[in-house]
């Protein structure tokens, strides 16, 4: 037990004060909120939400929880997968060379040009633990919400952090991604605006469900 | 830790510390980077300088600032974890961030009192073990570090802001589970003293040896006691004082703690199942969120229902989860309705779910007896867990694709357990849905049961829908047995009883066959879609399906078949039991008949073995192993014996050439098309196989089954043109309908879902390529007065725009198309117009295209097209009072483009037609005229004039009149148009009118419209009045209408014509000097009327008063001569006694009229026996000639030979002046020979002409009125 255990201790501590430092940053700008928009491929839906944050200044990441990276593909069999790591630039010149026609036609190489703009490749939500601790993590689907949690429940409960875990369904196409982007911008920024969302989120998620009709599903879970 | 900065001088941090502290009050950011800085400093300087500087650093935490406060929070905290010996001094201080203000920051002083106080306890713990002396400070930290737990656990249960009540509670849980012994947890403490830190692998149970400040039994009493605080959070009354935030972090919390510690099961489990939500909430608006908490419970069961911890004892537990977990599924969709939210709606998942525990709440009764027989083996029970279908799934193929490790079972469950446990989706997991498994697993428990059971199948499945039924089969398929390639080596022989039993089995053998298939091509897609996969995985996936091409088709082919036979024979029959459960049964023992007993007792063992597969894969794929290849082999070698000629029988039936070499290794590699094309022949063999098994009934299920295998089929190979196929080739017999709709939904269904673009767009391609070659196919070969297209139509889930374009094709006939068939569209119009209408009705959505049909049709330019058309249109659609407006606004365009495109200065029509109707132009539907003009355009360009002619005129008006007969109010626009139209136009309207009018009637709408004609359309007003008034008797209202027509606007007489019968005599009187006015021709067609009343009844005018009243008109207007002439010709009417009456009372009359001397000539003229006939009148009249000699000559002259002789004898002086009178040769060449004879000038013949005559009586007309009447007279013997 000698020096593994040494190993696996210096590798956590290392492993918390990166967190922390990460935690920090966010500390830094008055206890700003870091959020997560999850979705199955990190392409579509958050990736359009990704996008719309971090263009009204949120601090934001996004994630994919599929085993891979999966795109349409000529044929209902045939997606195009990729890895997680994958960079976009990559898949769009894959696809752009595969078919620039069909790809162009079904918005998948605009929406991966969108993307390269916004970060470097995609994410998995399950690889994740050295990104820090966020305190909203929005998805875009029930099987994805599932998995968020039970990930994050798996994780050890180190920080005893809350993390807002809500759901929102949106279906995965461009228009319902464009359509759930701002809503997730909408609810983030009253999340933001409530300063302590513990206090108030059934109230807040009531209030966002009433006005645009949405069901969401909500749960908490801790780092 | 490791690397150690150099050592940092007290002052300067002492700087830093006040320089934070007397800082701008206000500025952040910089303060912010000092005590970072700070933090890193003195997490280098050594011990004695951090004691030093401890209190300066706690004075931090009054800051007014909260990120200052709370960073300084977190580096005191980490202080005290470094420096225990600190923690009497700054617990206290901890205590008191408790109590700040900004949550955020008390939180921070939880989570550092989270860290201090596992960090203490396994640090005391760990002295105490292997020391049996304490130092006094780890002692007094310690009762520090439990007073500071002690003040964050009754956060945790006091009245708090959620922002410290949720870590608070996190942190008793966390106390629960260090104060409880861990079952899985090392029981032996670590070897090693220094074990610090490591809280993870921390036990309590480690104490239980004895130590001298931990008590075990104090701490799990402690803990129980916490546990207890938490339960009673989620029970009653302090359950409605909770946020749902609360509640879910209880739950999560309770659920964790059972999980982790099952002995907890007994206290946890009650109240958590027996937690409603729903009903105690604190207000009832919140029932919104509840999807949140029942989310968390939902979890939280089956996270409780995986543990198969012995000391969980979850059988106990087993049947009140489950119900528990269906109740909230149901209230989950009971919600949902009440919500509807329309986002949500086109979830599939949604209502599938709630389907499923609908059904299940049915099906209670059977469910619970499968509880209890599941309950004895802890291996069945496993089943009713969701998640274990990827598992299952997973392993299944692993073990199917991996023949290399049949002597190595350990191998293969080592690569089960590579697995790792939260590897999220894998492909299959997808497609899985958690109550489709449910019912899998329930299915095979009641097949287990084998015939004891039966009852409660039948009601199960009786209860299933079709299409649920079918998932249920799909996902069934993925359970087949893994142990299939085992068998490899005995090949042949199996086959050979494969084909026998598939001969007896036949009406089994669709979705066995099926299931066949699948398998092989799952197997493709899943090595395709696994790319991490071994290779040698990939290879051996191909064993599976690459032998079926190269002529062992057949053969491997058929092991899939009795492979899948074997263990699908309890989900089939059960699949088909409504049908016929026992017959199915029974063939399975029959189709072993020829096999040993061994054979025999295998397949009645079936069910439970491939339930037991559905359950625990790895464990038992490995015992099925050793197991189905000891019986097999026997079983195998008898079978061979026993049906070789079957087997080759079948097998040339099946394939053309069938070689049966002995395989060494049938690894065979097969190009893409090969692939496809086998692919291609089994679907066509399912599809094929369904027209044998119609008789077998079932085929709600069956049906379903094949849409959903068009679905799961390779889109690239077209299984719809096969499917199709087979509709088309006996749509009746095959149950056209019913698939075709199956197959239309199961597509949309898929389309709508949504899943990724391509997959949704390829499938309504393939939706609208489906439905519309069934939909031409029925119209094609069917008779048009079947209804299978319409109801199809009715019936599918959406029409795309193809097959609208297919109905307007229909419905309105290309000139073309019809002109070769010879006009057998008439029914196919007839078809497609009724298939038009009960859309509309059925179909609201799609209302207004249809509709644009209909109207499209009905301006068609054939005639018989149209008038279908506008039948339905005027007699069906029109009193549909949603679609009326729009027929209204298509009909009336398409009559004014009549009227506007008509040479005529256009514009202007327009815009009087907009002042004069502006609700017209307003209305919408100028679109549906927007396709028809063009059309109009091209008939006119066609025609090379301007105008429209007569067809086309009526082409477009048709529809118009047809609808004012249903409302009559519209007639007016016609009025209006009237006016503008080319003559064409008029022709076709009054062409149409009688008709019309005739079918309208007099209606109040008629009479409003004719008591105010718009101008120019006067002419139309009197055909409408003639056409009313035509053959019957009019009403009085219309009389009166006519009749104040015609005084205040239209002062025509011709509009009073018709009803001049009806008319009091009073009325007409006053209207006869008009009537008089009129052309002669018009007086002619007047009188009559006027005299001979209607039908004979009394007439307004007797003939004598009507002559009476001409002669009172005043003579200055034009006409009255002409008026008397006509009387005067009517001698049937104006009879000699007529004239006399007359005759005698103008004479009475003073001063005489101005025409009576006129009359009376005439009236000579007419009846001359009224005067000679008379002698006293006779001599008057002779007389008379002779005073007024020599302008009575021509009056005389006129006189018949015999009445001149008369008067030339009475009176002898007028003859020598008459004579030379009638010599002039201009006379004498006008005068008949009888005169000239009487005369005594007979002479040679009168040549010719009354033009002499003539002129020469006008010449006298202006000396006096006697003359004028001669001259009439003279005029009218002529």
């Amino acid at each position: 037990m000698g020096r593994p255990v040494l190993d696996n201790e210096t590798w956590h501590f290392k492993l918390k004060s990166l967190r922390e430092e990460i935690s920090e940053l966010s500390d830094r700008s008055e206890m700003k909120l870091r959020h997560a928009m999850v979705c199955s491929s990190n392409q579509n839906r958050s990736m359009e939400a990704h996008w719309l944050l971090k263009r009204e200044g949120f601090d934001v990441a996004s994630y994919g929880t599929g085993q891979h990276v999966k795109l349409p593909g000529p044929s209902l069999r045939e997606p195009n997968v990729y890895d997680f790591g994958t960079p976009y630039k990559q898949m769009f010149d894959d696809l752009r060379r595969k078919d620039p026609e069909l790809y162009r036609r079904n918005g998948i190489l605009p929406m991966l040009k969108r993307n390269l703009s916004v970060k470097t490749a995609p994410q998995r939500w399950q690889e994740n633990a050295a990104d820090g601790t966020f305190d909203v993590v929005l998805t875009f689907e029930e099987k994805v919400f599932d998995m968020v949690l039970e990930d994050l429940h798996n994780r050890k409960h180190v920080l005893l952090k809350p993390v807002l875990v809500i759901n929102l369904e949106v279906k995965d196409n461009h228009e319902e991604a464009a359509i759930g982007g701002r809503l997730a911008l909408q609810l983030c920024q009253e999340i933001e605006a409530a300063g302590n969302w513990e206090e108030c989120v059934d109230d807040l998620i009531m209030n966002f469900e009433r006005q645009n009709h949405r069901k969401l599903v909500y749960s908490i879970s801790y780092y | 830790m490791v690397a150690m900065a150099p050592a940092v001088s007290r002052e300067k941090i002492a700087a830093r510390i006040n320089s934070i502290k007397y800082g701008a009050p206000a500025d952040l950011s910089p303060k912010l980077d000092h005590l970072r800085r700070l933090r890193e400093e003195l997490m280098a300087a050594d011990s004695l300088l951090v004691v030093e500087l401890v209190s300066p650093l706690l004075d931090l935490l009054s800051d007014r600032l909260s990120p200052v406060r709370k960073f300084t929070t977190r580096m005191i905290g980490e202080i005290g974890l470094k420096h225990l010996q600190l923690l009497p001094e700054i617990i206290p201080a901890l205590v008191n961030v408790l109590k700040d203000d900004t949550p955020a920051v008390a939180r921070q002083a939880i989570s550092c009192g989270f860290d201090i106080f596992r960090y203490s306890l396994v640090n005391v713990a760990i002295q105490g073990l292997y020391s049996s002396e304490f130092d006094d400070s780890l002692r007094s930290s310690w009762a520090w570090v439990s007073k500071f737990r002690d003040e964050i656990c009754s956060m945790a249960f006091k009245e708090e802001s959620e922002g410290r009540k949720l870590p608070a509670l996190k942190f008793v849980e966390s106390i629960v589970l260090l104060y409880t012994p861990d079952p899985n947890g090392s029981l032996e403490p670590p070897s090693d003293k220094n074990f610090q830190g490591n809280f993870e692998e921390f036990n309590v149970s480690w104490l239980r040896g004895g130590h001298p400040l931990l008590n075990v039994r104090d701490l799990s009493a402690e803990a129980s006691q916490s546990l207890g605080l938490l339960l009673d959070q989620l029970r009653s009354p302090s359950l409605k004082s909770h946020s749902y935030l609360v509640i879910i972090v209880l739950i999560k919390s309770l659920s964790a703690v059972a999980r982790k510690r099952p002995a907890f099961y007994g206290r946890i489990l009650p109240v958590l199942l027996g937690l409603d939500p729903s009903s105690s909430v604190t207000s009832v608006s919140k029932g919104m969120h509840l999807a949140g908490v029942h989310h968390a419970l939902k979890n939280a069961f089956e996270s409780c229902l995986n543990c198969t911890h012995p000391g969980a004892a979850p059988s106990l537990w087993r049947d009140r989860l489950v119900n528990a977990l269906k109740e909230i599924k149901v209230g989950k969709s009971v919600a949902q309705a009440a919500n509807d939210m329309p986002e949500n709606n086109g979830r599939t998942e949604w209502t599938r779910d709630s389907d499923i525990s609908q059904i299940l709440e049915d099906e209670k009764p059977s469910i619970k007896s499968l509880m209890e027989h599941g309950n004895t083996g802890r291996k069945r029970t496993g089943g009713l867990v969701t998640v274990d279908a990827t598992e299952d799934d997973n392993s299944g193929k692993r073990a199917r694709s991996t023949p290399g490790d049949l002597d190595g079972p350990g191998n293969e469950r080592n690569q089960g357990q590579d697995r790792v446990p939260s590897s999220g989706t894998t492909p299959f997991s997808d497609v899985d849905s958690g109550p489709v498994q449910q019912l899998v697993a329930m299915f095979a428990a009641l097949v287990a049961q084998g015939e004891k059971a039966a009852a409660s199948l039948e009601i199960l499945i009786s209860s299933i829908s079709a299409d649920l039924l079918a998932e249920v089969v799909m996902a069934n398929i993925w359970n087949f047995p893994p142990e299939r390639l085992k068998s490899e080596g005995d090949e042949e022989p199996l086959t050979s009883a494969a084909a026998h039993t598939e001969m007896q089995n036949l009406e089994e053998e669709p979705p066995v066959t099926l299931a066949g298939g699948n398998v092989a091509h799952d197997d493709l897609s899943n090595t395709r879609e696994h790319t991490a996969v071994p290779a040698s995985e990939s290879v051996c996936s191909g064993d599976i399906s690459y032998p079926m091409e190269t002529g062992y088709a057949v053969i491997t082919s058929e092991v899939t078949d009795i492979e899948g036979r074997e263990n699908e024979i309890p989900g089939l029959s059960s699949a088909t039991e409504g049908d016929g459960l026992t017959e199915n049964m029974d063939t399975i023992p029959k189709g072993s008949v020829h096999s040993d007993d061994a054979n025999q007792e295998k397949s009645s063992n079936l069910g439970g073995i491939s339930i037991e597969t559905d359950r625990t894969p790895t464990e038992l794929a490995q015992s099925l192993s050793t197991d189905r290849s000891e019986e097999l082999s026997p079983k195998a070698a008898t079978t061979d014996v026993s049906s070789l000629n079957s087997s080759t029988a079948t097998s040339v039936g099946l394939a053309s050439q069938l070689v049966l070499p002995k395989i060494g290794a049938p690894v065979i590699h097969l190009a893409d098309e090969q692939k496809d094309q086998l692919q291609q022949l089994a679907f066509v063999r399912i599809v094929d196989a369904y027209k044998h098994v119609a008789v077998a009934g079932g085929s709600q299920v069956r049906l379903s089954v094949l849409a959903h295998t068009g679905l799961e089929f390779p889109s690239e190979l077209d299984p719809w043109k096969s499917l199709q196929a087979h509709v088309l080739s006996d749509y009746v017999n095959h149950e056209g309908h019913e698939l075709t709709s199956r197959v239309l939904y199961r597509l949309f269904g898929e389309a709508e879902e949504d899943r990724d673009f391509f997959i949704s767009a390829t499938a309504k391609s393939v939706y609208e390529a489906f439905l519309l070659q069934v939909a031409e196919t029925l119209r094609d070969s069917f008779p048009a007065s079947d209804k299978s297209l319409s109801r199809l139509l009715g019936e599918a889930p959406y029409l795309p725009k193809s097959v609208f374009e297919m109905l307007e094709c229909l419905c309105s006939p290309s000139a073309g198309a019809i002109s070769e068939k010879e006009l057998p569209g008439g029914d196919r119009v007839t078809q497609g117009l009724s298939a038009i209408w009960s859309l509309i009705l059925l179909r609201p959505p799609i209302r207004d295209a249809c509709l644009q049909i209909a109207l499209k049709s009905a301006v068609h330019q054939l005639e018989e097209v149209r008038m279908k058309a506008i039948r339905l249109v005027a007699n069906k659609l029109y009193p549909l009072s949603t679609i009326s407006g729009r027929i209204e606004d298509f009909a009336k365009d398409m009559l004014l483009s009549v009227v506007t495109d008509d040479g005529i200065s256009t514009k202007e029509a327009n815009e009087l037609q907009k002042d004069e109707n502006p609700s017209s132009e307003n209305q919408p539907g100028s679109s549906a005229t927007k396709e028809i003009p063009p059309d109009g355009h091209h008939m006119t360009a066609s025609e090379s004039s301007s105008s429209f002619t007569v067809v086309e005129v009526q082409r477009c008006m048709a529809l118009y009149f047809a609808l004012c007969t249903k409302k009559h109010s519209l007639f007016r626009q016609i009025f209006y148009a009237y006016k503008d139209t080319s003559k064409v136009a008029k022709q076709v309207v009054h062409q149409q009118i009688p008709l019309l009018v005739r079918t309208i009637g007099p209606s109040s709408d008629l009479l409003d419209i004719l008591s105010d004609p718009p101008i120019g359309s006067e002419g139309l007003a009197i055909q409408v009045v003639n056409t009313l008034t035509d053959g019957t008797v009019p009403s009085p209202n219309l009389v009166s209408t006519i009749k104040r027509l015609y005084d205040t606007k239209l002062k025509d007489i011709d509009i009073l014509v018709p009803v001049l019968p009806f008319l009091s005599k009073d009325e007409v009187s006053v209207l006869f000097p008009h009537l008089v006015n009129v052309p002669l021709d018009k007086f002619q067609v007047v009188l009559p009327r006027l005299l001979q009343g209607f039908n004979h009844s009394t007439p307004v005018l007797t003939p004598a008063e009507a002559l009476i009243a001409i002669h009172k008109i005043d003579p200055e207007k034009d006409g009255i001569t002409d008026a008397c002439n006509a009387c005067f010709e009517q001698r049937h009417t104006f009879s000699q006694q007529v004239l006399a009456k007359v005759l005698n009372q103008l004479v009475e009359q003073i001063p005489l009229p101005f025409l009576f001397m006129r009359t009376v000539l005439q009236a000579i003229g007419a009846f001359p026996s009224l005067i000679w006939k008379n002698p006293r009148q006779w001599v008057g009249f002779v007389k008379c000639a002779h005073v007024t000699m020599p302008d009575s000559f021509g009056v005389l002259l006129q006189l018949p030979a015999a009445q001149l002789e008369n008067s030339l004898n009475r009176i002898p002086a007028l003859k020598a002046p008459l004579v030379e009178h009638a010599s002039q040769p201009n006379i004498r060449s006008t005068l008949p020979r009888s005169t000239l004879t009487v005369l005594g000038l007979e002479q040679e013949l009168p040549t010719s002409t009354t033009q002499p005559n003539q002129s020469q009586t006008q010449t006298e007309e202006a000396d006096n009125s006697e003359k004028t009447a001669a001259t009439e007279k003279s005029k009218e013997s002529m």
